[in-house]
């Protein structure tokens, strides 16, 4: 596993994937640092919170090649002869990605001294913030992952990637019309007001349930949620499981 | 030859069904632990694994708040109902503060205490279930939380969970909050709701006197119902009437008032008054007012409390200065010293009650003096008194089976909405006010549960460190020359190895 995490991670430097993820992520870090710091208020854990936000943009760069590149080029045969498993292979790719963020975030740890040396507060919730943060990176990679583990297109993985991390992205938003739709269905069906809209409301409750941006929001306040982050890395286990099983059914149909 | 390759293609397929079979219920499976998994987490567990990690506590309840739910009875059920939908996002709204503390409740109130969210749009009911005779108007309250216990409710408007700079927001209608006082509200709210309220306060209005929301938060917080009572012709105090405040009137009382605050007295009352020297009362003297507080013995004079000691003075200005508390009250605050600003002399009244006692309550320095000012702030002549000890502030009381007792202040800065919302209910003189009025109704400090105000949390910078300059820097570094920096080793990536 060590071999496939170094080759891959080593892989973003040798070519500019790498360096445009990583130009993108300080940007974006150091716009929200800026406002916040000429504002002359700053607070770590709103930056760490808000670049949450962008993970719909980095995340498919650095996922789109990581299965993808080997199918185009015919490489993704090695998988499934060399004698390392397969679970190896994926576990290694995911870590790759990961490593990546975490020297994205080399940006936050710059901003954060900035912030102390200039009389500012970092204290336990901004730690609970970047906690979340590097959570929430796995769950996102675990899913790019798995994007780039369908195609041969890195385009199309990049696609899916974001249509995927986008629509986690605005689930409440889409609970919200599909509770309204509920209520109108069951209001049409015979329903009184109140039945109905409480159906509605329970439609949206659900599907809200599964936003990971509305459990990780209070992070930013300085509530550490312990079930948040279980949440995050059980859907992270699950794609990287989902990767792994759709590459042994490859291996299998192609044997 | 045929038939055994028939045969181990029949194996292939079989073996590739089982496969796939295998793959879609070993995901599936897998799927749904992780979505049980979770969901059993978050309702079973998910509020006692959350943790407040904020800069000062400000999503936890503190420990009188714990102890007061401990000390109910286990059947004991305060519900509490947010009139909206829960927001996703409370990070920058005024419900910042509140939800998330009201998680807290939940999780420390061990059954005794629980949470909704119902929007009257989407449940009407819930307006007559709360309020069956409709007495607080919840239909048009929907940013607000209701408390219920025992059948009794009280609304909480969000803004009743804060001090704000009410000098900025009478200027530009927006709410600078200073403090938070979420905790101090629910608490004592679910504690006059779960201890029952026996006193009633009756505040004058229409005096051209300034809001008295927040004294009403702190009477209410002392488990008294708060009541305006209007100025009109048909001006009445009512016979449950346990205390009577007129706070800040900026022009005198009515005969109709003079006259029935006169028999009140007469009768056991209760009495608070508090009036001070400003732009909008300066040339007034308050004669019916005067000629109600000299049958208690006291008068409050047209004169402006100008301390010259450099000691007692506050940042070297002579009208806002400091008094010493009379050894009377010593036992009401901790410290002697106490603030006043833009004080009326009060003094003892000419031609002395014997009925009634008086007692100085707040003193200046024995190097302060008087001063009448005309309309446009200036003294007028001759209007400078004699150097000397002035007070402030003065009690009087009337033995009897039902003592009458007054308090007069000449200062606002006791229990102006202007004052505590600067200076917040932890404040010394606030406090003094509380043992003032607890004075007035008999009543014990355990008759509401302190819980000091929380500061809201500054992220501030040092300015000094975050000037322009600094700030141009940060967006040239940050978001230029490390961007750009990046984006030139991706292009020599590129074309080094662009022929590899």
């Amino acid at each position: 596993m060590y071999a496939i995490f170094k080759r891959e991670f080593l892989s973003y430097f040798r070519s500019p994937v790498g360096y445009v993820a990583l130009s993108i992520f300080s940007f974006l870090s150091g716009y929200i640092f800026y406002t916040q710091f000429a504002y002359g208020s700053v607070s770590i854990s709103t930056e760490v919170i808000s670049l949450r936000s962008f993970f719909v943009i980095i995340v498919p760069i650095i996922t789109m090649g990581l299965f993808a590149e080997d199918k185009k080029r015919g490489t993704d045969i090695l998988y499934y002869t060399t004698p390392t498993s397969l679970f190896s292979v994926v576990l290694g790719k995911a870590l790759a990605a990961f490593a990546l963020y975490a020297v994205m975030f080399i940006n936050v740890i710059i901003h954060i001294i900035v912030t102390v040396s200039c009389g500012g507060v970092f204290n336990v919730g901004d730690f609970g913030a970047i906690i979340v943060f590097f959570f929430m990176a796995f769950m996102f990679i675990a899913i790019g992952l798995f994007a780039s583990a369908i195609t041969d297109s890195q385009i199309v993985s990049a696609i899916v990637a974001f249509v995927f991390i986008l629509v986690s992205q605005i689930i409440s938003v889409i609970s919200g019309y599909v509770g309204t739709a509920a209520g109108s269905m069951a209001s049409t069906l015979g329903l009184s007001n109140s039945k109905a809209s409480s159906i509605g409301t329970a439609v949206t409750n659900t599907i809200t349930w599964f936003d990971p941006f509305v459990k990780t929001q209070d992070f930013s306040l300085g509530i550490f949620s312990v079930s948040a982050l279980f949440f995050l890395l059980s859907v992270g286990i699950l794609f990287i499981y989902l990767t792994y099983r759709l590459l042994d059914k490859k291996r299998w149909s192609q044997a | 030859m045929n038939k055994e390759i028939i045969n181990e293609n029949k194996n292939n397929d079989s073996r590739a069904d089982k496969l796939k079979k295998y793959s879609l219920a070993s995901v599936v499976l897998l799927a749904a632990i992780v979505i049980l998994g979770n969901f059993l987490l978050d309702k079973v567990f998910g509020k006692a694994l959350t943790f407040d990690f904020s800069y000062s506590s400000q999503n936890s309840i503190s420990q009188p708040s714990i102890d007061y739910l401990d000390g109910l009875s286990p059947d004991t059920h305060i519900r509490i109902v947010g009139l909206f939908n829960r927001p996703n996002n409370v990070d920058g709204t005024v419900y910042q503060y509140i939800i998330p503390l009201l998680d807290d409740y939940v999780k420390k109130g061990d059954g005794k205490v629980s949470v909704e969210y119902v929007n009257p749009n989407e449940r009407p009911s819930i307006i007559t279930e709360l309020d069956p005779d409709n007495s607080f108007d919840l239909a048009s309250r929907t940013d607000s939380f209701v408390v219920s216990c025992n059948g009794r409710i009280r609304v909480i408007s969000p803004i009743d969970c804060y001090y704000y700079d009410e000098n900025y927001y009478s200027t530009y209608g927006t709410y600078v909050i200073t403090g938070n006082n979420t905790e101090f509200t629910f608490t004592n709210t679910m504690y006059a709701l779960t201890q029952g309220i026996s006193k009633k306060a009756y505040i004058v209005s229409g005096l051209k006197d300034d809001g008295n929301d927040n004294l009403t938060k702190i009477l209410e917080s002392m488990l008294m119902e708060v009541v305006m009572l209007p100025d009109s012709d048909s001006f009445e105090i009512p016979d449950d009437c346990s205390l009577l405040i007129l706070n800040g009137p900026n022009s005198d009382i009515s005969e109709k008032m003079y006259v029935e605050i006169s028999e009140y007295m007469k009768n056991g009352g209760k009495l608070f008054v508090a009036v001070d020297y400003n732009t909008n009362n300066v040339t007034e003297k308050y004669d019916r007012l005067n000629q109600l507080l000299n049958q208690m013995n006291i008068n409050i004079d047209p004169l402006l409390v100008y301390e010259n000691d450099a000691g007692h003075q506050l940042s070297g200005s002579a009208v806002n200065s400091v008094v010493t508390v009379s050894d009377e009250f010593s036992s009401y605050v901790s410290i002697s010293y106490l603030t006043n600003s833009y004080a009326r002399n009060v003094r003892t009244s000419d031609i002395p009650n014997p009925d009634f006692v008086t007692k100085p309550v707040l003193a200046t320095s024995s190097n302060s003096q008087t001063l009448m000012l005309d309309s446009t702030g200036n003294v007028v002549a001759n209007g400078v008194e004699d150097i000397g000890q002035h007070y402030v502030a003065m009690y009087a009381v009337k033995d009897g089976v039902v003592p009458s007792e007054v308090f007069v202040f000449g200062t606002m800065a006791f229990s102006s909405d202007d004052y505590i919302s600067q200076h917040s209910l932890n404040d010394i003189n606030v406090d003094f006010f509380r043992a003032c009025i607890r004075e007035l109704t008999d009543t014990s400090v355990d008759s509401q549960i302190n819980i000091l105000s929380k500061n809201i949390d500054s992220y501030n910078i040092d300015a000094t460190k975050a000037t322009t300059s600094t700030s141009t820097m940060m967006l040239v570094i940050f978001m230029l020359i490390i961007p750009i920096a990046l984006i030139a080793l991706a292009v020599i990536v590129y074309f080094k190895r662009k022929n590899l």
